[in-house]
């Protein structure tokens, strides 16, 4: 088993209107994978399946082995699952958040100790993680959320727009975050984008998706060079027919 | 399946707990409310009280030799607490003038030939007139005691003018027949007249309706809020990817806003009993009727029975929430569908704290028993009378219509409809990417 995730024909019907078109692709394991479209592409709706929220009109799905359907339970298990619009309980400290999270996945108190002191160290917020996270801004809110997604060293991390709304200076942290852990640890990333180029700085492989199916797939490099493109903008300019 | 319980339920406590909406609007407000009103209206009544202490009667006698007026006088003269003012004026309208002017309660008009009346055996005429100076309750307190005084001085008049013909036994004439009145309670006589006991079995049965009503609109408006606040928030979906049992993380919501609803009851009902106990004036001394010496409590097994009552229609209540918010996209809106809900399903049992169920016409008592809150009302009032099959029968049927709601709820949080299903008043049902 060398897939973290096979995705085969995978379609989502809402009502009338068609989410995901027979979308297939593959992401090998360890691998950072980066999902890039237009707005309405169906990358949230196939991070979505994934992650097991949404079920699939038809087509499959399978997660290390395990179908998003029929194993859901399992699936859940092995995913860190980071939303495009995620927020945490306001109410709680960063600190009591992590700890309320961590604890799904904690056997006991000492690996639960463990999973904390490493989301505190991904999220970089130091002695903030004490305060309420009402009164913290968007950017740490987001780091917050993506050290939670991560905490748990899950097989698999789902990141739906890990750097959406946040500044330059939080945006390079999180980016820094993702390719550090996936390296320390072997954790396969499938995150989606609108940023071109935060995909091609992290990425190892990218699926552009336009109208629910993958129009080109292949690594920033080779994406490139077939496009003879100077960048992915350009490439998925000419394969979605805007050139 | 339950894991993961505690920890749901301790995050939902903590967030509600903290939130200033809650804090102060369903636990201190209570607390500080209640007991202010309270203050006030014994302030005031203190105020009344004091006030009557010190009252002041205008008499206007325009019988001045007549033995029948100076009877009167002197026997107003005879309460310690009133002090006569003689007002001399040659008309109605002046003597009004005069009491307007000066501090009196009510005047009290003797007319020329008061005493040459009663003398005579006949009706003497007097006239009251209270001094109005405003609505405050001081004013009309001043005028029933005036009142009271003269009624008093008739009925010794009375008395008087009987001994002259029946010496022996004046008594008779005044009450030729004495009434006592007593009550049946579970097939038994007691002594006691059934307008007292109705008043007392009111006053002490009406906390646990008032108890449920607070409790159920706390508990739904919690329940509800939880989960909305989590679609508000954007916190659901990431809750909905845990290797969490969708049903521990239903329970975990219903558990949490039990607990702070039931911190939230309390509250109220320590500020309410608070309040209730400030309004001592004039009330009746209905302590002195034991209800369990006539069996009019239930047994330890009614009271648990009752709690079950009780405990199964709160839950109905939250699964019902919970249900609702499921269709709403933020807090708001999970509040106005509330509303819709609020109305036939809670309001009805107040119809059962006026009214006997037995009494009403056949298609509204069933509207009443098909609803799940008008049951512990039921239970409390069946209770009273050892009767435990109604409530028992209630409490299967409350359990019943809970199982279905809460199955339809469990059946929500397990698909996708939970992130995707949206009512939005006053438009049409529409399904988010």
């Amino acid at each position: 088993m060398d897939q973290a995730i096979e995705a085969k024909a995978l379609v989502k019907l809402y009502g009338k209107i068609k989410a995901l078109d027979k979308l297939t692709f593959k992401v090998d394991q360890s691998e950072i994978y980066g999902l890039i479209g237009p707005n309405g592409a169906g990358k949230t709706t196939a991070l979505r399946i994934f992650s097991t929220l949404i079920l699939p009109t038809s087509g499959s799905a399978v997660i290390f082995g395990h179908d998003v359907v029929r194993e859901a339970v399992e699936v859940r298990r092995l995913i860190g699952y980071l939303p495009g619009e995620a927020g945490a309980y306001k109410n709680l400290s960063g600190y009591e958040y992590l700890q309320f999270m961590g604890k799904f996945s904690s056997e006991n108190r000492e690996s639960l100790n463990r999973t904390v002191e490493d989301a505190a160290k991904i999220s970089g917020l130091g002695e903030r993680l004490k305060d309420r996270v009402k009164t913290y801004s968007t950017g740490m809110k987001r780091r917050l959320l993506v050290a939670r997604a991560l905490m748990n060293r899950p097989k698999l991390a789902v990141l739906d727009e890990p750097t959406s709304g946040l500044d330059v200076l939080h945006a390079y942290h999180v980016r820094g975050i993702i390719k550090q852990y996936a390296k320390d640890y072997g954790v396969t990333v499938l995150l989606s984008s609108h940023n071109m180029l935060e995909v091609e700085h992290i990425c190892d492989k990218v699926g552009l998706i336009n109208k629910g199916r993958i129009v080109a797939e292949g690594t920033p490099a080779e994406l490139k060079a077939a496009h003879n493109a100077a960048n992915l903008e350009d490439v998925f300019a000419e394969v979605a027919g805007l050139a | 399946m339950l894991k993961g319980l505690g920890n749901i339920v301790v995050k939902e406590v903590k967030e509600m707990a903290r939130d200033p909406r809650i804090l102060l609007g369903m636990i201190l407000a209570p607390l500080i409310i209640f007991p202010l009103m309270g203050f006030m209206f014994r302030t005031s009544t203190e105020a009344v009280q004091e006030s009557l202490r010190t009252m002041s009667i205008g008499v206007a006698n325009f019988d001045h030799d007549g033995s029948a007026a100076q009877n009167l006088t002197a026997y107003l003269q005879s309460y310690g607490n009133v002090r006569l003012q003689n007002m001399t004026a040659p008309s109605v309208s002046e003597i009004a003038a005069l009491a307007q002017e000066s501090n009196v309660t009510a005047v009290i008009i003797i007319p020329e030939g008061f005493s040459k009346s009663i003398n005579e055996n006949q009706s003497g005429q007097l006239q009251i007139y209270g001094v109005f100076r405003g609505g405050g309750i001081a004013g009309s307190a001043g005028f029933s005691v005036v009142q009271s005084m003269i009624n008093s001085y008739i009925r010794e008049l009375t008395l008087q003018t009987v001994k002259q013909e029946f010496p022996q036994n004046p008594d008779f004439v005044l009450n030729p027949v004495n009434v006592t009145q007593g009550s049946v309670v579970q097939s038994k006589p007691v002594d006691v007249a059934p307008t007292t006991l109705f008043s007392i079995v009111q006053t002490q049965f009406i906390g646990l309706p008032l108890a449920m009503f607070m409790l159920i609109i706390l508990a739904m408006q919690l329940a509800a809020t939880s989960v909305a606040a989590e679609k508000e928030e954007k916190t659901l979906e990431t809750l909905m990817s845990l290797p969490l049992n969708r049903f521990t993380l239903l329970i975990g919501k219903l558990a949490g806003s039990t607990i702070i609803a039931a911190i939230g009851a309390v509250a109220t009902i320590v500020g309410v009993i608070y309040y209730i106990g400030s309004f001592t004036f004039g009330g009746p001394a209905q302590a002195s009727v034991d209800l369990s010496a006539i069996g009019l409590t239930p047994s330890p097994i009614g009271y648990v029975i009752l709690g079950v009552s009780v405990f199964m229609s709160l839950l109905c209540a939250l699964a019902v929430a919970v249900v609702v918010s499921v269709f709403a996209e933020d807090v708001r809106g999970a509040q106005s569908l509330l509303g819709f809900v609020y109305t036939p399903l809670v309001l009805p049992m107040f119809v059962l704290m006026f009214a006997d169920i037995n009494t009403l016409p056949f298609a509204l008592r069933i509207f009443l028993l098909a609803l799940p809150f008008t049951h512990p009302v039921l239970a409390s009032q069946a209770m009273m009378i050892g009767d435990y099959l109604t409530p028992v029968l209630g409490i299967v049927y409350v359990a019943a219509f809970t199982l279905v709601i809460m199955y339809a709820a469990s059946r929500i949080f397990a698909t996708e409809k939970i992130l995707t299903m949206r009512i939005r008043l006053g438009r049409k049902k529409t399904v988010q990417d």
